[in-house]
């Protein structure tokens, strides 16, 4: 207790000067804390929230259809929850029988008490509020089972399950789009947060191998492959994003024989993902230029063709160190779909404004923009910190430490 | 310009036991600087080679071409009676049999020891995983760090590093090591450790061409000494000969400096 | 023991492969980059081709063959607030050259704001106050991870829109902020005229549209977190011993990092406020969401009007990209001054 008064002593008033700010900041800490409160409390009508909570998680997604999404949420939840225990019950010397380590129990508290208490803000019928319960715990369960029963799971199938992933991603496709005997739902029906998550998942997943291969080019011997990469990346870099989105939705009609040209949802899908590549080429790239040539020539010294010696040896580092600014990039991809908004994209922000017009909600700017804020804030400290985690897992210091 | 030693020519036909032949090698650097000016030398199966010489001689450029690290532009070099040529079919059967032990170990910091051994044998050789465990094992346990298997790279000592990177070159059975320096990037008390594994291999008759400063090790292994300045081969002796009795003025000056 | 027979090394010139036999060339590691060059080279022009064959006949099927006559014509719309005298009789490349200008004033703005604030606060997050270097903290996390087009909708909709008209306004000596707009104290007819109440309407020399201060207001917030972190790595990068000594020879905290440390960490700032100024160009094409007529918008609105596709994406692209460069060769040439101090 005296230490700590003194530390606070030291940190805040070290001299008079340092005690003046530290009162100043004090006091507009104090008037912007009340005013905010008396804000969110008192003049905040956060029915506009409540009353269009689906509309924002979904759009104007059919009700009848709305089935599909639940199960999609399921499935999603059991995956996340095989993830997380798989992973966590991976061999760490320093985690040997511990089931649920510390950050875990935090984890799995707050998303309960997430779980338990969202629904209730929002006001959400008692079936719906079942529902996400159920979801939570499927996921909680499923996170329990894989830590407990993972690590004995036969390896071949430990080995196969990775590929569930992408198997799950191309079933949740069919889910929303429809086919395979469920009724087509259109893509100009698709909307909110559903919208966001589906355009940045899908620029995210292709943006990778398309930036990798753009990064590899970049540092080429090959003058063609290397001018030719250098051009597209800068080329994408110099130019801002809604001017591309402008041009995927004005010109791609022109440049694609007709009838060709995808749905608009998917034209802006696919100018984020070449978007996004070249600005993840550049991550790469530093990550590749940390790795000494050393590694390369002693790959191929024990005979590695070139493809075997970047996909075992080169790559793995440079990826490493690319991942925070990787990381970087992807985050920026999330906020950069709020820009689909502009050309006309029923995603969150999108949907934000169809909210505000609607008479009843006129006005309601605040309350919906601070709950958009909050909600994209949280995914992206979210990926933050969950890209620190890996980053300290996959260092090989990390790992001597613990070993 | 032509350095010539007074020893009489050595057998160049094509006999099995022929491991490195490099006859007039020339490499020019893209900026036009002159490495390697028409070096010749010849391995036999089981001898023991040291190549000397100051910095900047070019005996690192010359060993790397022997898998095709570096290329060259005239000459001629056939390992283990494989012709290097632009074919990368043939590069890729030399380096298979070639294995290279680098200056900076060039270990790789993401897999464990274990796994620095396996990955070439079971990536290139196809051989089963199990198997390959099983010899690197054998391996670590010969250049004494059995015990350090599960462990990263960045965990041990420079000398530990570089007996990994012995075994790892080991792993893939190669028919001729070569060694770049081995032991210049290590702490002195660490030299000792690696030179005593290279020496148990010399004594296995395993066929070596080795770079080094290490007077005492090319005394006591060397089949022959190699001196090499400004990108030419100078003087090619026995041990003894070489560090008493040289028959070229530079390899003079050169030991004046070094001894 | 066989010794070898050293040889006399020949003095040719670099020529010559070193394999004498003939090689498959499939396998040829002479062949075989070229043979992949050619190989991605024929496909990306098989693309391109076929784009560029489409593009050609959509447009003539369109009536729409690349032209650029069209400039000329009168554009038919207003621009609300320009620099350049514009209205709707005059031509369309008058237009967007209004545009253009409109973006430079916002970006040139934008720019020297956001060093001001965003070197405050890299600076702050070195003091040694904890409070202020926690709140330094926390601002730049909540700046970066919220959408820059979130924060500037919130800026315009929530903040400038909710501003109070006529007596009251904000109003500070020579500033007042009001719903109408932002205006500021300068030189009239009669001399420094600061601005003033006439019949309810506020009047001074100075007037920014209150679209112009909310998106200048946002992008400042936004890259000013962006350049403090700049800022912030290029003070950290100045080594420890940099700090002791200074502080050892009597120099304040302020002084220590004005005289010393900063004039060192510029060598690392300098690139990355390069990255930061592009990307503040490129983000003022958002001024759109807020009203605000800049080359983006005008572009937008010529080509709904005259359906011109390809020949304003090209003149979009291509000014977006010749503001980039200029951006970096200025900082290129001011980081070669900084590199050049130091010796």
């Amino acid at each position: 207790m005296d230490t700590l008064l003194r530390r606070l002593r030291h940190e805040l008033f070290a001299s008079k000067v340092d005690g003046l700010i530290t009162l100043v900041l004090l006091g507009l800490i104090g008037a912007g804390g009340a005013g905010f409160l008396r804000w969110a409390l008192g003049q905040a009508q956060w029915a506009v929230v409540r009353a269009n909570s689906t509309l924002f998680a979904l759009g104007r997604y059919p009700i009848e259809q709305q089935w599909r999404l639940w199960l999609l949420t399921a499935l999603l939840a059991v995956a996340t929850g095989i993830t997380w225990g798989m992973l966590r019950s991976h061999p760490r010397p320093d985690r040997v029988g511990v089931l649920w380590p510390r950050n875990d129990r935090i984890a799995a508290v707050l998303l309960a008490l997430l779980a338990l208490g969202l629904p209730l803000a929002l006001g959400l019928s008692g079936a719906v509020q079942l529902r996400w319960w159920g979801i939570t715990a499927l996921l909680l369960l499923w996170r329990w089972l894989a830590g407990r029963f993972g690590p004995g799971l036969p390896p071949l199938l430990k080995r196969l399950l990775p590929l569930g992933l992408p198997l799950l991603y191309l079933l949740g496709m069919v889910l929303i789009h429809g086919g395979l005997g469920l009724s087509p739902v259109s893509s100009s029906e698709w909307g909110g947060l559903m919208l966001t998550l589906l355009e940045a998942s899908f620029a995210i997943l292709l943006c990778f191998p398309l930036g990798v291969l753009l990064a590899l080019g970049r540092r080429s011997e090959l003058p063609l492959l290397r001018w030719g990469s250098v051009l597209y990346i800068e080329f994408i870099r110099g130019a801002p994003l809604i001017t591309l989105l402008f041009l995927g939705q004005n010109m791609l009609g022109f440049l694609l024989p007709g009838g060709m040209a995808p749905e608009r949802v998917w034209r802006a899908a696919w100018v984020l993902t070449l978007f996004a590549a070249a600005y993840l080429a550049e991550a790469v790239r530093s990550g590749l230029a940390a790795v000494p040539r050393g590694q390369l020539e002693a790959a191929r010294s024990l005979g590695m063709s070139l493809p075997q010696a970047f996909a075992s040896v080169v790559l793995p580092q440079a990826l490493r160190v690319a991942l925070p600014s990787m990381v970087g990039q992807f985050i920026s991809l999330l906020q950069d779909t709020t820009l689909l908004s502009l050309i006309g994209l029923m995603e969150l922000l999108g949907t934000a404004r169809t909210v505000m017009a609607n008479p009843a909600f006129l006005g309601r700017n605040a309350e919906v923009y601070f709950t958009l804020a909050v909600l994209f804030w949280c995914c992206c400290a979210a990926l933050g910190l969950g890209s620190r985690a890996l980053e300290r897992r996959l260092d090989p210091a990390a790992l001597a430490r613990s070993g | 310009m032509s350095p010539t030693s007074s020893r009489s020519p050595a057998p160049t036909t094509g006999s099995g036991d022929l491991m490195i032949e490099a006859r007039g090698v020339e490499k020019w650097y893209p900026n036009g600087f002159h490495a390697l000016r028409g070096c010749d030398l010849t391995v036999q199966r089981g001898e023991v080679v040291v190549i000397m010489g100051p910095s900047g001689s070019g005996k690192s450029t010359f060993i790397r071409t022997f898998n095709a690290l570096e290329d060259f532009q005239k000459g001629s070099i056939t390992v283990d009676g494989i012709a290097l040529t632009n074919d990368l079919r043939q590069i890729d059967a030399i380096r298979r049999e070639v294995g290279m032990v680098f200056q900076q170990f060039n270990l790789f910091p993401h897999l464990t020891v274990l796994d620095n051994l396996c990955l070439a044998p079971v990536l290139v050789r196809k051989r089963p995983k199990a198997e390959v465990k099983e010899q690197a094992m054998a391996l670590l346990r010969r250049v004494g760090i059995a015990e350090q298997a599960s462990k990263f790279p960045g965990q041990l000592s420079g000398g530990q590093q570089q007996r990994v990177a012995i075994a790892r070159a080991l792993c893939m059975e190669p028919r001729i090591l070569l060694f770049d320096e081995p032991t210049s990037a290590l702490d002195p008390e660490m030299v000792r450790e690696v030179l005593d594994v290279m020496l148990s291999l010399a004594a296995e008759h395993i066929t070596m061409v080795v770079v080094t400063h290490e007077v005492k090790f090319a005394r006591q292994v060397a089949s022959r000494v190699v001196l090499m300045a400004e990108g030419e081969v100078v003087e090619v002796a026995d041990p003894e000969t070489f560090f008493t009795n040289p028959s070229q003025e530079r390899s003079r000056r050169f030991l004046d400096q070094i001894l | 023991m066989p010794l070898p027979s050293p040889q006399s090394s020949t003095s040719a010139g670099p020529a010559g492969p070193a394999g004498q036999e003939l090689v498959p060339w499939w396998r040829d590691r002479r062949v075989l980059p070229w043979l992949v060059q050619g190989g991605v080279g024929l496909s990306v022009l098989v693309v391109v081709a076929f784009l560029l064959a489409n593009l050609i006949r959509n447009l003539t099927a369109a009536g729409l063959l690349l032209s650029w006559n069209w400039l000329g014509q009168p554009a038919g719309f207003d621009i609300a607030e320009t620099l350049l005298p514009f209205q709707a009789s005059d031509p369309y490349w008058r237009g967007l050259l209004a545009g253009l200008v409109n973006t430079l004033r916002v970006v040139l703005t934008g720019l020297v704001g956001s060093t001001l604030i965003g070197t405050l606060l890299g600076m702050a997050s070195f003091s040694g106050n904890g409070l202020l270097r926690g709140l330094t903290r926390v601002y730049v996390e909540v700046v970066r991870n919220i959408p820059l087009l979130l924060q500037l909708v919130f800026w315009y909709f929530v903040v400038f829109l909710a501003l109070p008209n006529g007596r009251a306004a904000l109003q500070l000596p020579g500033v007042v902020l009001a719903k109408s707009g932002l205006y500021l104290a300068g030189f009239g007819a009669a001399g420094w005229i600061g601005p003033q109440l006439v019949n309810g309407v506020w009047q001074a020399p100075l007037r920014f549209s209150v679209e112009f201060a909310a998106l200048l207001t946002g992008l400042i917030a936004y890259s000013s977190a962006f350049i403090a972190e700049v800022v912030r790595g290029g003070i950290a990068a100045v080594a420890k011993g940099q700090w002791e000594a200074a502080s050892s020879l009597g120099l304040s905290w302020f002084q220590t990092l004005r005289q010393v440390v900063l004039p060192q960490a510029l060598r690392v700032i300098v690139p990355g406020l390069n990255t930061q100024y592009i990307s503040l160009a490129k983000n003022s094409s958002l001024a759109v969401a807020v009203g605000f007529t800049d080359l983006y918008s005008v572009a937008e609105t010529t080509l709904n009007q005259t359906g011109r596709a390809v020949e304003v994406v090209l003149l979009l692209l291509g000014t977006y990209l010749a503001l980039d460069l200029l951006i970096s060769l200025l900082m290129n040439g001011l980081n070669r001054l900084v590199q050049i101090r130091e010796r």
